[in-house]
Order: structure tokens, then sequence, then C-alpha cells
């Protein structure tokens, strides 16, 4: 099978996964407690008022009217409106997420920027101080509550030194780089610096740590692998076998965990956006569970599983590139 | 504010330090030297010190700005003043669109928009429309845009289903007397609280422009006739307004306006601290020697509109039995919960209306503490060995799950009872109270009930007559009283009938009378306010401290 005919069968597959995440959405309304209208009208509402607004939302029709409806205006790139706002479901959701595109982005590159490197001086290194110092700290990292580390960082960082802001976004990453092109001014891309740093860092740490471990037992288990003691044998340079022989191999299971580690960032970062009052997805998607606002539950499911699926081809293509087997 | 866009060299030097700062962390936590850190940290600080101080001038004084940032649990979920039914909101609608009628900061009302408001003949009020006020787009208030208003709310076909319709309950629609400059609202009944309701609900928008607009364009754009106008709206990150100088008192003292949210309390007592911010909502308890403790910020706090109790339903047993219903208010230590879980900003309550309120009963007091009388009075019942489960929503009041925790707690120490907690969703716990149907809701449960229009009225009919929306309650006389009342034009009678109600409730111990919730507020020195009793945060009310 050649590189473009498996993009195009992933491709179809991953378009039969949205459409199933669509139909698992929107089924979930059905089998929630808890009436939307409930939140749309005062507690103390009249059972005539109440019908009024169900009305209004379009409630009171048959289910599968409403699905097909649903999926239809979906294609056409409606999800409706939001119950409790009025506005476009779309348009928050999408208002929404650059934010969450910017943590997950940040968190990952803090984690891969510390993690391989630390993961393979440790694999390298093995029993010497930097092993154990590195070990120590993924454990420390993985055992560490995000929401614990992120106050904390809070409380000492920005409350006690105020190195930081302690919480929000300061200005988009995209409206920063413009300033700096269109006015070269450095101030915007310092203040998404600056507001983004402790939220990457809660977010990152835990995916560090995990990455860390991965790397420095993928890297061990290269290492000991025939194809190294030969290569050796044959009078390779060592960096030559550590850095592009076996890292190499070793990137490739690091490599699908960091794909999907980027799909779980997305959907999850609910307590680390609590924390900081990141106005990203996760905060929108908390808000309209309790708020029982179905437009915006799937609309934010739907784009979340989008996402995974995207990332997942990605992965997969990425993967193929690395090792051209896995095409065939 | 300033803190975020300000273009400066410090700003950009404080985050090269701290990026330092950082790098060396995680080079000390991967088995880097220390050295480094200790000098980034040094300087960063000298740095953010300068600026900070900078910060607090440019917004403080200087050519008569005055900037004002208030931060609250949510954002808004809609600019349309009349498409929702959420405080959050109003907070943030209401500097911009004005009602009729409003209230000061004691809850008394005061004339807005309306500069007269008489009765009529029963069913009929009129309203006399103020002269000179101008909406944010330059027009005229008329009179039309007042009938439009109210019918918008009331009214099926004029525009929206309005959330709010039950919020005029018993006004029927509105229209402009000719010839002169007052609009007619018309109600079924005599609705004696209808000034009462307008004091606190229906703000006024333009007709014309509320028409050429969708609902959606209504919900993200504003025009009102209050002292600020909208300059910047970014869906949940921000709400910013400049004061109106046009407006028809005297313009502001706050001369730009920043409304944002943060939803956890630790997140905004750290933006309070930081001077990020000069107003945040519901300081927690054990936050609040954080805000005291520092020389820059304080508590403001007062008696919110807002009660906290545990109903009882009234036709299952144990609960039937008056004598049980007393038992478990005598058994429960108000006081000491007050005092150890809500650090003693709350009140204790003994009947369903709050002090202060009209037809509040002053000869009623709360159930003292007492476990034997509580143990007798349930031998008395004859439900003695009952087992009981208090439901109660998660986050949704004040510490309301440890509320319950205590109250199930004292119970559960008689010796012929027993009680457990049963923690809910409040989405799922609503729902089962209001879909008008007393079977579904649980049998014992904890809620709390917000009524800012200042009549008792609003509290009983919904939660404690027989067709009430969200009733755990019947009693026939209660019933013909509450109906009396609300058919009573004469103020001192009407005054004396709810009283009286009051005084029976409190004797049938419907429900565990617990708290009133306390609006606690953590405030910049720099900015001059008090907290008020409707949880709304006027910045019309604030002005510069002084020296400031």
């Amino acid at each position: 099978m050649s590189m473009g005919r498996f993009l195009l069968k992933r491709s179809a597959q991953g378009v039969l996964v949205v459409w199933g995440v669509v139909t698992v959405v929107f089924g979930l309304r059905y089998i929630t407690p808890g009436n939307p209208v409930t939140f749309v009208a005062p507690l103390d509402a009249s059972q005539e008022l109440r019908r009024q607004i169900a009305t209004e939302l379009g409630l009171n029709r048959p289910f599968y009217v409403q699905y097909f409806d649903y999926l239809w205006n979906l294609l056409q790139g409606d999800m409706g409106y939001s119950y409790i706002r009025g506005v476009e479901a779309s348009g928050l959701i999408f208002a929404r997420l650059p934010a969450t595109l910017e943590l997950a982005v940040a968190a990952s590159i803090v984690a891969v920027v510390i993690s391989i490197p630390l993961g393979v001086i440790s694999a390298t290194r093995r029993h010497e101080p930097a092993d154990y110092a590195a070990t120590s700290f993924s454990l420390v990292g993985i055992s560490t509550p995000n929401f614990w580390l992120g106050i904390m960082l809070v409380l000492i960082l920005s409350v006690q030194f105020g190195l930081f802001p302690t919480s929000r976004r300061g200005i988009g990453f995209l409206p920063a780089v413009a300033m700096l092109f269109t006015e070269f001014e450095f101030s915007g891309l310092v203040t998404w610096l600056a507001h983004i740093t402790l939220p990457a860092i809660t977010l990152g740490t835990y995916f560090t740590a995990l990455i860390t471990r991965l790397t420095r037992s993928g890297m061990l288990d290269e290492l000991g692998k025939p194809y190294v003691r030969s290569s050796r044998a044959k009078g390779l340079p060592e960096t030559l076998v550590r850095y592009k022989h076996a890292l190499r191999n070793t990137l490739i299971p690091v490599i699908t965990v960091l794909g999907l580690q980027l799909g779980t960032l997305i959907g999850g970062a609910v307590i680390t956006e609590a924390v900081f009052a990141w106005p990203g997805l996760g905060t929108l998607l908390i808000n309209a569970i309790n708020a029982r606002d179905w437009p915006l539950i799937q609309g934010s499911l739907i784009v979340i599983g989008t996402g995974f699926v995207v990332i997942n081809i990605f992965v997969d293509a990425l993967y193929a590139y690395i090792n051209p087997q896995v095409v065939h | 504010m300033a803190h975020d866009e300000g273009t400066s060299r410090r700003k950009f030097l404080t985050a090269a330090g701290a990026a330092a700062a950082t790098a060396s962390v995680a080079g000390c936590t991967g088995g880097g030297g220390g050295q480094g850190t200790t000098t980034a940290t040094d300087t960063t600080t000298a740095e953010t010190t300068a600026e900070s101080t900078e910060t607090t001038e440019e917004s403080g004084g200087g050519g008569g700005e005055f900037a004002v940032t208030i931060t609250q649990g949510q954002m808004p979920t809609t600019l349309d003043p009349q498409n929702h039914r959420s405080t959050p909101t109003d907070n943030v609608v209401l500097h911009a669109y004005e009602g009729l009628l409003g209230r000061d900061r004691k809850g008394k009302i005061v004339q807005k928009l309306a500069t007269k408001y008489e009765r009529q003949e029963p069913g009929r009020v009129r309203f006399t429309i103020r002269e000179g006020v101008t909406f944010h787009n330059g027009d005229q208030l008329t009179p039309e845009d007042v009938a439009f208003s109210i019918n918008r709310i009331v009214k099926e076909n004029v525009g929206i289903a309005s959330p709010q319709s039950d919020q005029l309950a018993g006004v029927t629609g509105a229209k402009v007397v000719d010839g002169q400059r007052a609009v007619d609202v018309m109600s079924d009944g005599v609705n004696p609280v209808v000034f009462s309701l307008f004091a606190t609900y229906c703000d006024v928008m333009q007709k014309s422009w509320v028409q050429e607009r969708s609902k959606s364009e209504i919900a993200k754009q504003m025009n009102g006739t209050g002292p600020f106008k909208l300059e910047e709206y970014q869906s949940d990150v921000k709400v910013e307004f400049s004061n109106y100088q046009d407006y028809w008192r005297e313009p502001a003292a706050v001369t730009s306006l920043t409304f944002r949210a943060a939803k956890e309390s630790s997140t905004r007592v750290n933006q309070l601290l930081e001077g990020e911010t000069d107003v945040i909502v519901n300081v927690p308890p054990q936050d609040i020697s954080r805000v005291k403790s520092t020389g820059s910020t304080r508590l403001s706090a007062a008696p919110s509109t807002r009660i906290i109790y545990n109903a009882m339903k009234y036709n299952v047993e144990p609960f039937s039995s008056p004598k049980f219903r007393r038992a478990m208010n005598h058994a429960v230590d108000l006081q000491s919960i007050i005092k150890n879980v809500l650090s003693n900003f709350a009140d204790p309550t003994g009947q369903p209306t709050l002090e202060g309120f009209f037809g509040y009963n002053s000869d009623v007091n709360p159930f003292p503490h007492d476990k034997s009388k509580a143990e007798k009075l349930v031998e008395e019942s004859g439900h003695a060995g009952a087992s009981i489960t208090l439901h109660t929503p998660v986050g949704r009041y004040l510490k309301d799950v440890e509320i319950a925790q205590a109250v199930a707690n004292q119970i559960d120490q008689l010796s012929n009872v027993s009680c457990s907690v049963k923690q809910r969703e409040f989405a799922t716990l609503a729902g089962e109270l209001t879909d008008g149907k007393l079977e579904t809701a649980p049998n014992f449960y904890l809620i709390g009930w917000g009524n800012a229009t200042f009549d008792a009225s609003q509290t009983i009919i919904p939660l404690l007559t027989t067709d009430g929306a969200l009733t755990s309650y019947s009693n026939d006389k209660v019933d013909s009283m509450m109906e009396q009342a609300q058919n009573q034009g004469n103020k001192s009678k009407r005054d004396k009938t709810l009283q009286e109600v009051n005084k029976i409730l409190h004797d049938q111990a419907p429900w565990i009378f617990l708290n009133r919730q306390y609006s606690v507020y953590g405030v910049q020195n720099r900015v001059q306010w008090k907290a008020r009793r409707d949880e709304r945060i006027d910045a019309y009310a604030m002005a510069p401290a002084d020296g400031q």
C-alpha cells in the first residue's frame, strides 16, 4: 500500500468515527438526568412558561427528528444555538479553541523539551546520580496532583514573588505574533509568555514525567538490542549509535503517546483551566454540562472528538514515516 | 488592565527573568546547579515591584482616570438584559441598562427612569417617564420604549419567550398613555407587590434598536440608558465599559470598568492579592484572613437576600408530623454552624422571611438548640427510631455540603433519630424539585432561595403554598392567607397578614430554618465601595478612596 492510500483509508475511517461520536454524544442527552428547561427557566417558573421555553428550544420534537435535523445542520457547519446564551454554539466553541490549543501545545512543548533529553540522559547514565535525579523527578511529577501544583506555583511564584500574573490569558498567541510583525512590538509576546508559563508547567508536569519514564525505558530497551551491539562492534561512533539509531527507534512509541496525550490535554485541561481562569474549551464544557446546555456540550465534544481523530491520523502518518513497515 | 497590555522594557525584563528562573528551577530538578536561581529571582522581584507601583499610580490618580476591574465567579451568559436569570449576568448588564425603579444599598425603592409611580385603580398602575434620558446611541428615551420593554418580558409574541416573565408576576401588559409622558401597566388582580417587582426587574431597552437586531446580536451588543456604555465584549473573557458622559445623573467616577471571571475562589483571591483586580465576589471563609492580613485589601460583607433551609416534605413520614419537624429544628445548633462553618458571615433564621423584608415578623425567634427537647418531641411524634437522609447540592451555595453535614451530624446525635447526607449534583436535584410534581422531590433536602424583591410573598408562595412551583408544604390556612395578602392594597393590613403567616410557618416548621447567607467581597483599599444586600455590584457607587 502506498502512503497516499494509507492516509486515505485512515481518513475514511476517521469520518466514520466522527459520525459515531456525533451519534453517541447526541444519545447522551437522553440518558442524562436534568432537563435543560430547568436552567433556562427560573426555579419557580410556571409549567406554562416551561412548556413555552421547551417549544422555543425545539425540545418537544421527537428524538429522530432532532437527531437528523442536528446531523443535517452539522454538515452545514451549524451546531445550533446555546440554550442559555442564545448565540451560536460554534462561535463560542471556536472562540475558545485557540486558548485550549495554545495551552495544550505549550504544555506538550514543555514536556518534550524537558522529558526526552532527561530520559536519554537517565538511560545512558544508568545508576549514576543523574539517573536517580531524573527518576525521582518523574516519580514526583506523576504523583503530584495538577490542581495542587497549580495553586502552589501561583502562591509561590505569583503571590509571593510576583514573577508571573496569577491567572487569565493576557493575549492570544496569534495576536501577539501579529503585533510583533506589524508593530515590531515584543510586549504582546512577552505578555503571552508570562501568562501561559505557569498553566503550561502545571499541565505539562505529569506529561513530562510520563514521557521521561517512557523514553528512559525505551532507550534502555533499544540499547540492549543486538543491532546496537553490532553497530558498536562495527566501530560506529557512540553518539551515532545512541542518537541516530537507538533514539530513533525509542521515539516511535513516544510519538504515539505524545499524540494521544495531546488529545487528552485538549479535553482534559479542565482543572488547570479552572485554577488559572484560562478561557479554554474545558471550562466552557464543564459550565455547559452543569447547565445542560446541550448544543454547547455536543459541539465541544464533537470538536474534541474530531481533534482526537485528526491527531491520530497525523500520528499514524508520522509513525509510517519513521517506520515505513507500518504502511504495509 | 494596564498589567496586560502595558508595553515596557520592564515587562520584557520581568518575563525574561521569569523564564530564566523557570529554566534554572527546571535545571535544578534535573540535577543542575542551583546558583543561578537566586540571582534570577532577585532581579525579577525588584523589577516587578517597580512595575506594580506604576500600575497603581496609573489607575488610581493621574488626570481623573479611575479604572476598576471586578471579578465574579462566572461571566455573563448574555448581554440581553431580558433573556437570562442569573445574578452574575445581572451584575454586568445593569451597568448599561436601567429599570423604571431601583433600590438603594439597603433595599429601599428609589426612582430611576420613572419620576412618579402611582396606582390608578385595581390592576392598573401608572409610571411617569423621566425626561432628558438618552440611550447610548444618542436617542431619547420614550414611553414607547418602556412599554415595549415590559411587553417583551411578559408577552410571548413580542420577541422572546423571556425567562423573566414570572419575575413580573401578575403583570399582563403595558401601554403608552395618550398625550402624556407616561406608561400604564396592567395586572390581573390588585398586585400589591408591583412596584417592588419593578424596583428589581425589567430593564428598559430601546424598541427600534431591539427590532433591528437578531436575538444573537442583542446578546452581544448593548444600548441602554445606564451610567456605563459597552466598549468591548469578548465572550467569556471580559466585558469592558467606559462611563457614559451624557448620563442623566452625574457621570460615574469610575472611568473604565472591566468585568472578568474566575470560577475558583482561590484564583480570585490570588488575583486580588496581586492587585490584578479590584473587587472579587464570594471570598470563602478559609481565605478571609488572607484578604484581611495584607495592607492593601479589605473585606466588605452584607447579609444577602438568600436563605438556606432544609425542606421536609409535609406528606411523608416522619416529616408529616409537625412535632417531628420542630424536633429537627431544635436538634440543630445553628449558632455553632454559623460560627464554625461560616466564620460568622451568616445570620440565623426562624421564619421563611428575612429581616428587613416586607412581612417579616420580629416577634418570631430562631429555634433554640435543645437536644433533650428534640428527643422528647420525636418520642411524642411517634417516630422514634426514624432514619432520614438529607439531600444536598454540592458547591451551589456557600459551604452547602459542610452545612448539610453539620446538620445531619447534629440530628444523628439524637438518641432516637439517625440521619445521613446524600450529595447531589445541583442540576439533577433542581430538576426533581421543579418538575411540578411533589412526589419526585426528595423527602428532605437542602436548598437556597434568593428573593430580591424584599417581599415575603416571593418566598412563601413558590415554596410553601399548595400550588407553589417548588413547594414542599401545604396548609389551607397559609394558602388562604397568602391569597388574601396578594389582594390587599392596604399596606399595613397586608404586612399584618404576612407576619401572621410567618408566625404559623415558624410554628409548623415545614423547614429546618438555617442561615441567611452573606455576600462577602474582597476589595482593594484604593476603591471606596460597600457591599449591597441584593448581591448587586454597583460600580456607579464606587469612588477613589481618599488620598489615593
